[in-house]
């Protein structure tokens, strides 16, 4: 395995040369047949290391002393074709075998002469950004944009009248880099890797060219999987129909490897689908997922593999079916199975990503100390940021950003650490900064926003931090899909945010738009499907009018406010509401009805152990009865 | 065979036999001449004596008539109004019912441009508003023509449009030009604000604070449910005196069936309450029925009493003796289902309150409501208020609940006891 890329001092070349020469008999033998090619390689394991990066150049030239090359020309091919195997190559450290593909194009186009040889040259840059597209080394980003300007030369000369599958073939490629790139709008990137495999699919007709075509399909289905513009549950339907016509081909007995990784990107759109029955959906996802294992198997194709292990350990942690232990067993199970190739060194953002995966899975915990848990789970959120930064990887790094934020805002309820909020409300505010807008990143960033600035709200009564959760919920309601499942968690913060709102701007005299606010939370709680958050916009509602002297409509929202907390058995909102009502009956003077309702208050606060209340009661109560034994004197 | 002509001659004679020269009872009181509200107008001397003693203050003053829809808050308007003008006849009295999406004080810039036919401004401000005027307006215009010197053009072309921008100060700059004419004062009465969503109407009574507190009397109407406590506070508030009207009592109801039968009776306008002819077509037993099932709710009144005439009329009788009586009411209920035309959700509520015979906020079950796809008593508050306001429902007179319950009217479904 590899151990770095240092520079040693002297370069020994010859078991390198000899190792390239049998390669080169191998293939040329085999007429690059790639089962063959592949064999080779894997027995041949332990020559695949630095010294032979290192030496690429230098056998080159050694190579033109060679008779089975005739020229600069022919080794630059050769060197190409090496290329290409070697990228597509499973065993061994894939970062490594990137680097060397990477380096034999590189060192074979400084040989080869675009106006002469165009095609092999149009070959190289391709594979050259193959290498690129997928390299671990190096900056992410720069590399992105290093495999895209390789695409676009290929294209000028591989051109679509001339070249037809070639240049299917680049922009099929080029559709799978446009959707991982950093640089550049995101929601234009997206846009461009469908239109580039729609492109491809001009030329791969299914009947002619089944495999290209499903291909293709496939890259259509994780672009659209990932599209930020139109309908975000119409697009995982496209996402879906795509990867199950990739399906059609890629039978499972012929094409083995593309069946796999066709079955992998249909479960990816099966965890994200907004239609249809989640829990079944998650099914699915799990059940495409174990097929896709069957074929990518550790031994195999292990870098697969544990992608496939991390996707898996999704499913399962967001999987209702089934008992809840056992599926966290399994998710835990599949993360370490994971990490078990996607070591910090090797596989540094694939790394990162399953860590910042378990991370949640420790901040949603709800097993063990909870406190230990998000501890656990802010570690590890640290650990992320490492590799996730801003400047590298934005997008993944926001959401770890998100993430984190969310686990101390858990953090903050459970030990009233004000700063925990305010770091979340300023890493959300960051993450925002670089989350696309209309993203899912986007939407639960501005979702947790509005939830960290209420519940700051709690602690230090700010309006504005009110004002600001307010307008957060919006954003993200506006931007959410109506259908998504998830719209009626944020659907329900928004008017419960108004209520509050609403009655802390009745308590300050802008009463007209504090009580709007209130009457708008209640006409949308009404309709949702949490009746205690209702019950509870009555109430303030209620408040709100007796702090106005509106008897009539304050004693109309406490009854029914009394009548939904007694309905979900609600003690604490049974007695504020009985409170309520009856001191308002007895400011409008009915005052045996309203002793009546104070005295069930008393009764109900005692039960729940409210000294402070009791005691509020027990006063309003005394002076009430006095009042009445006055009225009694005065009539007699 | 039966002409048109034949039967609209035996549709009059059929009111005739009634000893009617028409039927007295109409849904709205706007319809009616001054003359004839004046006859009919029953009752609320309490409430006129409370107005009245304002319009002796020096001061201008604000009046506020709130009660339940139907319960004659535009006929009191309407007779306050009508008193006035022979009363006053230096006062210019005016009348509008709030137009929508207009605020209050274009409102009253309208309903006192509308009376001042002679004053042009007032007049230019109608025709821009788009309102028929008497005069056709033409803007004057002149050129001069510079080549020709000494000579001038004049043409003149239609004026455009303008709202104003301004309309509290554009009122007070009319009221001003009104008041050379009537020294006596401007009275502006605007009704129908109740027809507004409470919480526009209050939006808008906040933001016509400047007229109000300006050169006019104000005589406004509205729902008791629209206006919260900070507005009923004479204090703080912008009303110098807050009117409740509410149901008539039974004498008031049956005084006020003989004012209207009087006013339509063909030879025979006899008023003496103890004289049996005074409810004639009625026999004085089904008059006081009548008048408990109109439980003293004036339009309630009216709509029933059309319908029981209209029956009594196609039964060809000549009296409404008490069977007569409850034919009619059992034809009023579908009649006033028919015109409310309720919606499915306000149909349910009916049935409801139709099987339990009242329904409160007190005493409601959750099930009930579950049972009509809500969670509380406010959501459904307002059907409750439509069905009262199409009379198929009245308000129990209770202040610590809000309670309704059905007009008591017999059912359609019932059936001749033998």
């Amino acid at each position: 395995m590899a151990k770095g890329f240092g520079t040693p001092q002297s370069i020994p070349t010859r078991d390198a040369t000899k190792f390239m020469v049998a390669f080169a008999k191998c293939y040329f033998q085999s007429k690059g047949d790639q089962d063959t090619v592949r064999e080779f390689l894997a027995s041949n394991l332990t020559k695949l290391d630095e010294s032979l990066l290192e030496a690429l150049p230098m056998i080159f030239y050694k190579l033109l002393k060679n008779p089975i090359f005739n020229s600069k020309e022919n080794i630059s091919a050769f060197f190409i074709a090496f290329g290409s195997s070697i990228y597509i190559f499973p065993l061994g450290s894939r970062k490594l075998n990137l680097e060397i593909s990477i380096t034999a194009c590189q060192v074979a186009l400084r040989s080869l002469q675009r106006n002469q040889f165009p095609s092999e040259w149009a070959a190289g840059q391709t594979i050259l950004a193959n290498g690129y597209s997928d390299r671990i080394q190096g900056d992410r980003a720069d590399n992105i944009e290093k495999a895209i300007a390789a695409y676009e030369l290929a294209l000028q000369v591989h051109t679509s009248d001339l070249f037809p599958t070639e240049w299917a073939e680049i922009q099929n490629n080029l559709g799978l880099t446009y959707s991982d790139r950093i640089r550049e709008n995101r929601a234009d990137n997206i846009e461009k890797a469908i239109a580039a495999h729609k492109l491809a699919l001009q030329v791969y007709i299914r009947d002619v060219f089944p495999t290209e075509w499903a291909s293709a399909q496939n890259g259509l289905g994780n672009a659209y999987l990932n599209r930020i513009r139109g309908d975000r549950a119409d697009n995982i339907e496209k996402a879906i129909a795509a990867h199950e016509l990739a399906l059609q081909v890629y039978v499972h007995d012929i094409s083995q490897e593309k069946w796999a990784s066709a079955q992998n990107g249909l479960g990816n759109t099966y965890i994200d689908r907004i239609r249809g029955d989640r829990s079944e959906n998650i099914e699915k996802a799990i059940l495409a997922y174990q097929l896709a294992l069957k074929v990518h198997t550790r031994d195999e194709f292990p870098t697969q593999w544990a992608g496939i292990q991390n996707n898996l350990a999704l499913a399962y942690s967001d999987r209702t079916l089934g008992d809840r232990q056992e599926n966290i067993e399994q998710t835990i199970k599949a993360y370490e199975l994971s990490l078990q190739i996607y070591k910090s060194k090797s596989f540094p953002e694939h790394w990162a990503r399953v860590q910042h995966n378990i991370a949640n899975t420790y901040r949603d915990r709800v097993q063990g100390e909870l406190t230990s848990n998000l501890d656990t789970a802010i570690e590890i959120y640290q650990q992320v940021e490492q590799v996730f930064t801003r400047e590298a990887l934005p997008y993944q790094w926001a959401r770890n950003q998100g993430d984190w934020a969310e686990a101390l805002i858990k953090q903050a309820a459970l030990t009233d650490r004000n700063r925990s909020l305010d770091t979340a409300v300023d890493m959300l505010k960051g993450a925002l900064e670089v989350a696309v807008p209309g993203s899912p990143d986007f939407i639960d960033s501005q979702y947790r926003l509005g939830t960290a600035l209420s519940r700051r709200f709690e602690q230090n009564q700010d309006p504005q931090d009110l004002q600001q959760a307010l307008k957060a919920y919006k954003t993200a309601l506006d931007a959410i899909s109506p259908e998504h499942y998830d719209r009626a968690k944020i659907w329900q913060a928004l008017p419960t945010t108004q209520s509050v709102l609403g009655s802390r701007l009745v308590r300050e005299g802008e009463w007209q738009e504090g009580l709007q606010l209130l009457l708008n939370s209640v006409r949308l709680l009404r309709e949702g499907d949490d009746p205690l958050a209702h019950a509870n916009a009555l109430y303030q509602t209620a408040r709100a009018h007796e702090t106005l002297s509106d008897w009539d409509n304050s004693r109309l929202y406490y009854r029914d406010a009394l009548r939904l907390y007694d309905h979900l058995k609600d003690e604490s909102g049974i007695a504020k509401s009985r409170h309520g009502l009856g001191s308002v009956l007895v400011s409008q003077g009915y005052l045996a009805k309203g002793m009546g309702e104070l005295q069930k208050a008393l009764n109900l606060y005692q039960q729940i152990h409210r000294p402070d209340k009791v005691a509020e009661v027990e006063s309003l109560l005394q002076t009430v009865q006095q009042a009445e034994q006055h009225m009694q004197k005065v009539a007699v | 065979m039966t002409t048109a002509d034949d039967i609209f001659d035996q549709s009059q004679n059929n009111i005739q036999r009634l000893g009617l020269k028409e039927i007295p009872f109409t849904e709205s009181p706007i319809d009616l001449e001054s003359e004839t509200l004046q006859r009919i107008f029953t009752g609320r001397e309490a409430e006129l004596r409370q107005v009245f003693n304002q319009f002796q203050s020096r001061e201008r003053r604000r009046i506020l008539v709130y009660g339940r829809i139907g319960i004659g808050k535009s006929a009191f308007l309407l007779e306050v109004l009508s008193v006035l003008r022979r009363k006053r006849p230096k006062m210019l009295t005016t009348y509008i019912s709030l137009p929508a999406n207009l605020d209050l004080a274009t409102t009253a810039l309208l309903a006192v441009a509308k009376e001042m036919d002679d004053d042009d401004w007032a007049q230019r401000y109608l025709y821009q508003l788009g309102i028929p005027t008497s005069k056709i307006l033409k803007e004057r215009s002149s050129e001069i023509s510079a080549s020709m010197g000494l000579g001038a053009k004049t043409s003149e072309k239609d004026l455009q449009p303008v709202t104003s921008q301004y309309p509290t100060v554009s009122l007070d700059i009319l009221l001003e030009r009104a008041q050379k004419k009537y020294p006596d004062g401007v009275v502006i009465a605007i009704d129908d604000l109740d027809k507004r969503n409470p919480s526009e109407v209050r939006q808008m009574m906040h933001d016509a604070q400047g007229m109000l507190k300006g050169d006019a009397w104000f005589m406004l109407t509205g729902h008791p449910m629209g206006i919260t406590g900070d507005l009923l506070t004479s204090e703080r508030g912008l009303f110098d005196l807050q009117l409740k009207l509410d149901e008539l009592d039974q004498p008031t109801t049956y005084k006020m069936l003989i004012n209207y039968l009087s006013s339509a009776r063909i030879d025979n306008d006899c008023t003496d309450q103890g004289n049996p002819r005074c409810v004639l077509p009625f026999t004085p037993e089904s008059a006081a029925t009548f008048c408990r099932v109109s439980l003293g709710k004036p339009r309630l009144f009216n709509r029933l009493g059309n319908t029981v005439l209209s029956k009594a009329a196609d039964l060809e009788v000549d009296l409404i003796t008490p069977e007569i009586l409850h034919e009619g009411l059992k034809a009023a209920a579908p009649t006033l289902r028919q015109q409310a035309a309720l919606s499915v959700q306000e149909e349910r509520v009916r049935a409801l309150l139709m099987k339990r015979g009242e329904i409160s906020d007190e005493t409601i079950t959750f099930e009930d409501l579950e049972a009509l796809g809500v969670r509380s008593f406010s959501d459904i508050l307002p059907l409750l208020e439509r069905l009262e306001e199409a009379d198929l429902a009245h308000q129990l007179d209770q202040e610590d609940v809000k309670a309704f319950a059905p007009i008591p009217l017999p059912s359609s479904e019932e059936t001749e006891s033998t």
